[in-house]
């Protein structure tokens, strides 16, 4: 998913006033029923999400949160990050090109309809049509069909169906790929692939402010801006007993250090991501009830390569690199938070390779000034790296500036936007001409999902390609790993393909996250994966 | 300002009598600031805030003096030093960024007067101004710089500044200060205008009127000299005000930005790690007390000493 855990949808600071007034619900104490002591509703804290809730067109973690508590997928990724059925019953293939998928009976929607196999092909032309102008467009582009729906920017689709879709039958959906690609079933547990009800097409904009979905939760209210949104336990769905968890209050908080000593006070029940300033305290603050463990999330240095020549030169990109002490950073800015990265691919990720950055992400700024001098510097000797302030950016980005500028001798400023879609506004319209912060959570637990969706030539219009990069070579060994017959050899193929990267280092890669959660007293237990919170396995005291 | 109430054409006998008590006549007003200087003189809390001003003072015009490198040289801050607590040659430890912190305190100072400064001249020279005119004008003219003035003096100067801040766009000593002098001219304003109004219709102002003097020369030579010590007053309590105004909006982010140095800036990068590293957060959150506390006793024993009244 696009900005990380950093990309924070907030806005501006007034605003903390009024998530605070919806502060009293979650608190709520009532005499014993089934889940104990409390009332069974967990609040939880979340950004503002960046559009409505439509799951097409959520693509960061904030809205995501929302989506995956209301809709269930054919797969999702287990507690081990392996990948294993969700509604589906089966998902059978020969080649790794025709899909078929047998849907498990009985799951209907929050308004009672059933959910069909025509349900999910529906849902999938719709976030396939680039009419439509769907954040998550980019990741259908396996499917068979796909480019009749997006024939390129101002030109009118004709084709508003994707021929590679068939609903078999009500619980049979064949799916037909342009070409063989193992990871598709890994892709699958994103949000973006989830069913929708006729309701939907509609009124996609009411849909957006409260969402009917096939999950265990369903929207009691709808979703208010910069207050958030409460959900309430689904009795029609097939595994409703196995969500302890009667209710859900996503709170939208625009500052994590307020959302934090809420936490710690009692009056918030989850925090996904422990903000820098209870980094040091929160193991002490949250005993037993705190998670730490790697995730699959990369944070960048980015560079519009797409309209600044200034940044052309690959040399320049790898001096800033060098310049870079990443250890240092993780251990006293991220106080542990966060590890340096030495690949495009966190270690979490089958085909991680220790140290496949070698010497570009090694600190060395006596190299990284020569190679800074060989490729004839930059303009005006200065650089400006651009962050988002509501986010937690600021410390980090100042002492990777500091480092570049002492090793480099560069005037390095560091730049904050409001929020960070105010800088991929800025990009989109190529108006900003410096570096920025950039980060990256996967959507799937596969490689390829740290390749297509943030360098492909098709993420420049749809996806996350800010930079703009682009390399035939690369697009290549994309398309032959995802062609390859068993999951080793793409494994070896997208390695192939993260060699170039490295190489070209369109992105400098900084650091990778660790997922650092608080709890309060209320839940005993809990898991989080891919950012998400397993609802079904939050345990009530 | 004392040579020109010296030359002052009421000839008094201000100079040379010791008027032990000033008997409110207005001829007696050139020997207020003398019978001020010396009463000031005596204050040990004068002795004291003017000693730590002076102090503050040089450390803003020379910091290169009293710190052994620039905050601005290359290397300066090293990361491995993060959070360090005090050390001999580090007395005030490292901030989160790996600089020492008393050499940013330091020249942090330069910042916080110029705002000081800066937004003192511009509002007394602003609310003075005005209020000189509303006051001798009078009619609709004062009624409507009067209306004008209450909007700004309604705006509280914190969501004022917020709100002018995020319009001006651009946040340094100087948009700070001129959004502070939008902000804090009206008070001055109040006071000159009633000061103004109170004194011209004296029986020396009709005198000087009657003997043919012009507006202008009634108003520098026989109205402003009088009402000169209360703003005095106000303005130098005013300056500690503003250096606390301006730190509390670097805190919240819309003051000077970094890299500029301003001890609100330190104390908002300090507060994430304050319960585990409160060094960072305390030495200038403790250089700024010390200056808005001197400022305002200074403004505190000037009013003793040359407003009874206000006392």
């Amino acid at each position: 998913m696009r900005g990380a855990k950093g990309a924070r949808w907030a806005a501006v600071a007034i605003v903390v006033a009024m998530g605070a007034t919806a502060c009293g619900g979650g608190g709520h104490t009532g005499n014993g029923n089934a889940g104990g002591s409390s009332n069974g509703v967990v609040s939880v804290e979340i950004g503002q999400p960046q559009n409505t809730l439509v799951p097409s067109n959520t693509y960061e973690t904030e809205g995501g949160q929302v989506i995956h508590a209301l809709f269930t997928g054919l797969t999702k990724i287990d507690a081990s990050n392996k990948i294993v059925n969700d509604e589906a019953q089966s998902i059978t293939t020969k080649d790794n090109k025709v899909w078929t998928i047998k849907l498990k009976p009985g799951y209907t929607f929050h308004n009672g309809e059933p959910v069909t196999a025509q349900s999910y092909v529906d849902a999938w032309n719709y976030g396939a049509d680039q009419t439509n102008a769907q954040q998550t467009n980019a990741l259908f582009s396996h499917i068979q069909g796909y480019t009749d729906l997006n024939p390129g920017p101002k030109k009118t689709v004709t084709v508003h169906k994707m021929s590679g879709l068939k609903a078999v039958d009500d619980n049979t959906l064949q799916v037909t790929l342009t070409a063989p690609f193992s990871a598709f079933p890994t892709q699958l547990s994103f949000s973006g692939f989830v069913p929708l009800p006729k309701a939907f097409f509609k009124d996609p904009k009411a849909f957006g402010k409260k969402p009917i979905g096939n999950g265990p939760y369903e929207a009691k209210t709808s979703f208010v801006d910069n207050e958030g949104i409460q959900l309430t336990k689904y009795a029609k769905y097939p595994d409703a007993s196995k969500y302890q968890v009667k209710g859900i209050n996503f709170k939208v908080y625009s500052n994590q250090d307020t959302a934090y000593k809420d936490l710690v006070a009692g009056n918030l029940d989850i925090l996904p991501v422990i903000p820098t300033s209870g980094l040091a305290t929160y193991k002490k603050d949250l005993p037993d009830h705190n998670i730490d463990v790697p995730e699959g999330a990369i944070g960048y240095i980015g560079f519009p390569l797409k309209y600044n020549k200034a940044f052309e030169n690959p040399k320049i990109r790898q001096a800033i690199s060098m310049s870079i002490d990443r250890d240092t950073i993780a251990k006293k800015v991220f106080l542990g938070a966060r590890s340096a990265a030495d690949d495009y691919i966190p270690p979490l990720i089958e085909g991680y390779r220790k140290g496949a950055c070698g010497d570009a992400c090694t600190y060395n700024p006596t190299k990284a000034k020569q190679l800074y001098q060989e490729a004839g510097g930059l303009p005006g000797n200065t650089l400006e790296i651009g962050y988002n302030a509501d986010g937690d950016h600021k410390t980090w980005v100042e002492a990777v500036a500091n480092q570049i500028q002492k090793a480099l001798g560069v005037k390095v400023t560091p730049k904050p936007f409001e929020q960070f879609q105010t800088i991929l506004n800025d990009l989109d319209a190529k108006k900003y001409q410096g570096a920025f912060r950039m980060g990256w959570q996967m959507d799937y637990p596969n490689m390829e999902d740290f390749l297509r969706p943030v360098f492909s030539k098709d993420a420049i219009e749809n996806g996350s390609n800010y930079a703009g990069y682009s390399n035939p070579q690369f697009e290549k060994l994309l398309s032959d790993g995802d062609q390859a017959t068993s999951p080793a050899d793409a494994i070896k193929t997208y390695q192939e393909a993260d060699d170039v990267l490295l190489k070209d280092m369109p992105y400098i890669p900084v650091y990778f996250y660790r997922l650092n959660t608080g709890f309060s007293d209320k839940i005993t237990s809990m898991n989080i994966t891919a950012h998400q919170i397993d609802w079904d396995t939050v345990k009530l005291s | 300002m004392s040579e020109q109430i010296i030359e002052r054409p009421v000839p008094a006998d201000g100079p040379t009598a010791k008027a032990p008590e000033p008997d409110g006549k207005p001829e007696r007003v050139a020997s207020l600031w003398r019978d001020g200087w010396r009463d000031l003189r005596k204050r040990p809390m004068f002795l004291i805030s003017g000693f730590v001003i002076l102090c503050l003072l040089v450390l803003a015009i020379a910091p290169g003096l009293f710190t052994a490198r620039s905050p601005f040289s290359d290397g300066f801050c090293d990361l491995q030093h993060s959070m360090d607590g005090p050390t001999s040659g580090h007395l005030f430890g490292y901030d989160v960024q790996g600089c020492d912190i008393y050499t940013r305190t330091v020249w942090g100072t330069r910042n916080s007067i110029i705002v000081g400064v800066v937004s003192t001249i511009l509002t007394t020279a602003l609310g003075g101004v005005i209020g000189m005119l509303a006051g001798l004008w009078g009619g609709w003219a004062d009624s409507v710089i009067s209306r004008v003035s209450e909007i700004f003096y309604a705006l509280p100067i914190l969501i004022g500044g917020l709100l002018i801040m995020s319009m001006v766009g651009s946040s340094n000593v100087w948009t700070v200060s001129f959004v502070l002098s939008i902000l804090g001219w009206p008070q001055v304003y109040r006071i000159m205008r009633g000061e103004v109004i109170g004194n011209k219709y004296n029986d020396y102002v009709a005198a000087a009127r009657a003997l043919g003097a012009s507006p202008m020369r009634i108003a520098f030579r026989h109205i402003l000299p009088n009402t000169l010590a209360p703003i005095v007053v106000v303005s130098t309590m005013n300056l500690g005000v503003y250096i606390a105004a301006e730190a509390s909006l670097s805190y919240l982010g819309i003051g000077v930005q970094s890299p500029a140095i301003s001890w609100g800036l330190m104390i908002s990068d300090a507060q994430d790690r304050w319960l585990t590293s409160p060094h960072a957060l305390l030495f200038p959150a403790g250089a700024l007390s010390l200056t808005v506390l001197a400022f305002i006793m200074l403004g505190d024993v000037v009013r003793d000493a040359f407003d009874p009244k206000l006392r």
